[in-house]
């Protein structure tokens, strides 16, 4: 039987590393548990966000969540891509690395969008096969995001839970489970986020993502630009009650507030760790009075130059 | 369903991406050759392809990755390059990233190469009337913010040595047709028609500035732990340039300062100006003397 979590410790709550906040980390080093990067946004740095990320390196866990793996897409898997990501997590010590189950791009063209594949044999039998090249390569397993989607396909046979069942199954990779992508997911294409969350595999899950996103009435949009709602918090509180304390982090890549006000949101998840079962109401749900074409889901992170 | 052939993932795949990212938008995507080659589709069969939901139709539901593709990247390209979308106002910025977008696809893992070759395409769609001084103000704007973007996150000299004045003055002159310098991987050296630089720093400081007076302008763009630009006399650049370029300290001094009226004596004081500059701010990380 593989261990909870794939042996991975509870590494606590976290927060997502985002160029707005060195300063204060590194003036301040404040009581966060450990920081999640964008491994993108370091890859390729040898300048002073790199420089930055080694001084966080020496006083937090890191973890890495990349955006351009593409592990879905039908073009070759990009070498020179997992040549960087491999030799980052090293020179940091990442305690695991992340991605998405998506695809970003074909035909050598990345859109910078995590988008959706359709569910059924033919797409997991070829992410499967990618997810155990990524794997050697990498010599750790690869751990994997449900994505935020705004459509679904004729072509899907399966559902995305029993997807990501049978990916676990015969890859041993593990799950990032991101509760905010359930509700807005599920939102969208008008599924129950509880069964979601419930036919899971509950010790296959790694790590938790907490966001905020827009509701627009007619869907929702993964936009991380606010506090995390009610709604989500409650299937926080459920899925917790399944794998026990899990490793937890908050996006906030929009409208990003000041470092205390992020620090406080993930410190709401406590309520619901260590078995506690208290729901206090914090932000209900609002419909956004928004024009859709501008509201842009996630992501879209950048680290800004800084110049004289 | 799943084994007819539009239902294989590469050509889904093809024809989603050409469909989200048409810059005539959702429909003119569908409705495109190279989609229709993929799958061949009238509006009203999209169904087939993409289910609608409950409150929302396959149309409106693909429109949000749509929507996503240019603003997102339009976005991001005003990131990398805010003074050139200060000089120009947003819509007008937005318009020449969106017309970017369309030549020169992200075909990179990061957004860092995104506006790679946006200096380049504001050149090649330049108007023709080549007086015009604000196309190369827009333009060498483009360039200065792009190199500030390459220096930000090259190989940098901050836990270096650098080449200085002392090990220079080891060397007899003599040797010099011999000295070749090696430059810092941060420096850039930027001839401009325009001082773009004090209207980068302008935007960035909030200061509302207005177009500058075209006046020549040498530039050395380097990094010590931020972005930095220090502006030289010609003469100086000049010299800078050859020794980039690996020229011989001796040729370089030879063919630069030809002509020049400065004496030996004043020579020696303005080399020890310059190289006591350049070490202090990590110009040369090193030297190679060929015997």
């Amino acid at each position: 039987m593989t261990s909870p979590r794939l042996g991975h410790p509870d590494l606590g709550l976290g927060l997502g590393l985002r160029a707005q906040h060195y300063q204060h980390i590194l003036d301040h080093q404040p009581q966060v548990d450990w920081f999640e990067i964008i491994s993108e946004n370091y890859m390729n740095s040898a300048g002073r966000p790199r420089y930055i990320l080694n001084q966080i390196a020496e006083q937090y866990p890191l973890v890495m969540h990349g955006v351009s793996l593409s592990i879905g897409s039908s073009d070759p898997l990009n070498f020179d891509y997992l040549k960087k990501l491999k030799r980052l997590s090293i020179e940091i010590n990442a305690r695991w690395v992340s991605d998405h189950l998506c695809w970003t791009g074909i035909a050598g063209r990345n859109t910078h969008d995590l988008l959706p594949v359709p569910y059924n044999e033919e797409t997991l039998s070829h992410v499967t096969k990618r997810v155990l090249e990524v794997q050697d390569y990498l010599e750790r397993p690869l751990i994997l995001e449900n994505p935020s989607s705004y459509v679904t396909f004729a072509a899907s046979t399966i559902t995305e839970w029993d997807f990501l069942s049978q990916l676990v199954e015969e890859t041993g990779c593990g799950l990032l489970l991101d509760v905010n992508n359930v509700y807005v997911s599920c939102y969208n294409h008008d599924l129950d986020p509880l069964e979601y969350i419930e036919r899971l595999p509950h010790q296959a899950i790694v790590q938790f993502h907490l966001a905020g996103h827009t509701n627009l009435g007619t869907h929702c949009i993964d936009t991380h630009d606010g506090h995390v709602i009610n709604p989500v918090w409650e299937l926080y509180r459920k899925v917790c009650q399944r794998t026990g304390n899990v490793s937890t982090l908050l996006e906030w890549d929009a409208q990003i507030p000041e470092f205390p006000v992020l620090h406080a949101e993930v410190l709401k998840a406590k309520r619901f760790r260590d078995g506690n079962n208290s729901i206090e109401a914090t932000e209900d749900e609002e419909t956004a009075v928004v024009t859709p074409s501008k509201t842009v889901p996630h992501p879209t992170t950048s680290v800004p130059m800084e110049f004289e | 369903m799943a084994h007819d052939p539009i239902f294989e993932l590469p050509v889904l795949q093809q024809w989603m991406q050409l469909v989200i990212t048409h810059p005539g938008g959702i429909e003119s995507g569908l409705n495109s050759p190279e989609a229709q080659q993929q799958i061949p589709l009238e509006q009203s069969e999209l169904e087939s392809v993409i289910p609608r939901s409950q409150q929302l139709s396959s149309l409106d539901r693909l429109r949000v990755y749509g929507n996503a593709y240019y603003t997102r990247l339009v976005e991001c390209l005003g990131e990398e390059f805010p003074a050139l979308k200060f000089a120009l106002g947003e819509e007008n910025f937005a318009g020449f990233a969106f017309a970017y977008l369309q030549s020169y696809p992200s075909a990179s893992y990061t957004l860092d190469d995104l506006g790679r070759n946006f200096p380049q395409f504001l050149e090649q769609t330049r108007p023709q009337d080549r007086k015009a001084d604000w196309v190369d103000f827009l333009v060498e704007l483009a360039r200065l913010e792009r190199t500030y973007a390459d220096v930000f996150d090259s190989p940098g000299m901050e836990e270096l040595e650098p080449f200085n004045v002392h090990q220079l003055a080891a060397i007899p002159p003599d040797q010099w047709e011999q000295l070749t310098l090696e430059p810092a991987p941060t420096l850039r050296l930027l001839e401009l028609k325009v001082p773009v630089h004090l209207y980068a720093t302008a935007v960035k400081n909030d200061e509302g500035p207005t177009l500058p007076q075209a006046e020549k302008t040498w530039l050395v763009v380097f990094r010590w732990d931020y972005v930095v630009r220090r502006a030289v006399d010609e003469l100086q650049f000049r010299l800078l340039e050859q020794l980039c370029a690996g020229t011989s300290l001796g040729t370089a001094l030879s063919e630069t300062l030809e002509g020049s009226p400065l004496s030996q004596e004043e020579l020696a004081i303005q080399l020890r100006e310059w190289f006591t500059f350049w070490a202090k701010w990590r110009f040369f990380s090193g030297n190679r003397l060929q015997r």
